[in-house]
């Protein structure tokens, strides 16, 4: 019984072009399926578009606009349009990711912290940048919060400071926490029902059942919380509060 | 030789805690998210966002140009209502007009019929009045033929036969009541 099991990387191909290391592994293999997937749902709900959208086209249109009225609403129309297609793509990539880790012997690439990391890293980084890009050496005034008393301000800035650089950290963890603990509890749910003698198993059985509801609903939920949150640290970069 | 520095790698990692910490494994994943996201980026970009977003504006220009004609088509059935109100209206008033000119004709109609019929009796009362009034002249000029007749036949009975006092005084007489009962006849 090992319930981490099924997060362990495998390299199927060891291969490395000019000192980089582009081995494909399992976790490779699942990001390019979700990625796959996510593509193949758009392209199917768009194959014959009509002016009355048939199921498939409206929950398209629905996904569309789910992230386009997202991005309105936190960065705002004027700003927002133009990382529509990055925010747009991030939320599906995640999404299917999420979701398609729950696919029985698949593997989720999101409950890998490195993955989740790297996109953490770059969505703040890039938030970090672009407010220098704004604002220039104003965006230091980020770190100082309005309406404080000034005898508060050296102990304001550190915090401001440090929750600025924890960003990535709770950014990338919440993601990854989230697919591993859920993924975890179902292994060793599962593990139960093998072990356990008929009249024990329907128990853990049930509980796999309706966790995997669960987690359908946290794979939605994750990738939400983690778009809005780039959007909000995006809105940050161009808005100073 | 990579590869059994990766095995042993391997090896550490399920001895110690969550796989998911293995450094080992690191490069290649930041490599391919990036990569894979990229990827999924301009697949999207170029071929699923333009797609969705000419149908949403071309269905916003659709319902925007149709509540443009509706809005027309309302005005003009409102134009032609308050036509047909018009019209309606204009046809009530002709039609009690025509009642009217009706009625009024109708009036003069009567008393035009009423005053040739008063007309008509008064000729003929007067013509009735003439006639009686000829009739009466007549009728005295009759009596005066009889009583002229009556005394030319006494005469000639008197002079044809010897007449005595009392056979004339009864003569007399006779005329007289002949007279009188042709003038009662005629009163």
């Amino acid at each position: 019984m090992e319930p981490l099991h099924h997060f362990q990387v495998h390299k199927f191909v060891d291969f490395s072009l000019l000192g980089i290391d582009l081995s494909v592994s399992n976790s490779v293999l699942w990001m390019w399926i979700a990625a796959g997937l996510a593509f193949l749902f758009f392209t199917y709900g768009l194959r014959n578009t009509k002016q009355v959208p048939g199921r498939m086209q409206s929950l398209v249109e629905l996904g569309y606009l789910f992230i386009l009225d997202m991005v309105d609403d936190i960065i705002g129309k004027k700003d927002g349009r133009k990382f529509f297609p990055y925010i747009f793509s991030l939320f599906y990539f995640i999404l299917f990711c999420n979701l398609s880790g729950l696919i029985p012997g698949s593997f989720t690439v999101t409950s890998q912290i490195i993955v989740t990391g790297t996109f953490a890293a770059i969505i703040v980084g890039f938030a970090l940048l672009f407010g220098f890009y704004n604002h220039g050496i104003h965006y230091f005034k980020f770190f100082v919060p309005t309406g404080v008393p000034v005898l508060l301000m050296p102990l304001m800035v550190p915090i401001e400071i440090i929750s600025f650089l924890a960003r990535p950290v709770s950014l990338s963890v919440r993601l990854f926490a989230n697919m591993t603990a859920g993924h975890t509890m179902l292994a060793v749910m599962f593990f139960y029902v093998v072990t356990l003698p008929i009249f024990g198993a329907w128990l853990p059985f049930g509980f796999t059942v309706v966790f995997t509801g669960v987690e359908i609903f946290i794979g939605f939920i994750q990738a939400y919380i983690f778009t809005i949150l780039t959007c909000v640290y995006i809105n940050d970069a161009i808005h100073l509060h | 030789m990579i590869s059994v520095a990766h095995a042993a790698a391997e090896e550490h990692a399920k001895s110690a805690g969550m796989p998911q910490f293995e450094p080992s494994m690191f490069e290649h994943q930041i490599v391919w998210s990036v990569i894979s996201f990229l990827i999924l980026l301009h697949l999207l970009k170029k071929h699923v966002l333009p797609a969705i977003n000419d149908l949403l504006d071309a269905r916003a220009k659709k319902i925007e140009e149709d509540l443009d004609s509706a809005k027309l088509a309302r005005k003009q059935a409102e134009k032609s209502q308050t036509d047909l109100n018009n019209q309606l209206a204009s046809a009530r008033q002709m039609a009690s007009e025509t009642m009217d000119q009706a009625r009024v004709d109708a009036a003069r109609h009567r008393e035009q019929a009423v005053e040739e019929l008063n007309a008509e009796l008064a000729k003929k009362k007067n013509a009735a009045l003439l006639e009686i009034e000829a009739a009466k002249k007549k009728a005295l000029a009759e009596v005066q033929a009889t009583v002229v007749d009556l005394t030319m036949l006494a005469t000639e009975k008197l002079i044809a036969k010897s007449v005595t006092k009392s056979s004339a005084s009864s003569m007399v007489e006779e005329a007289l009541k002949e007279i009188k009962g042709s003038d009662a006849s005629l009163h």
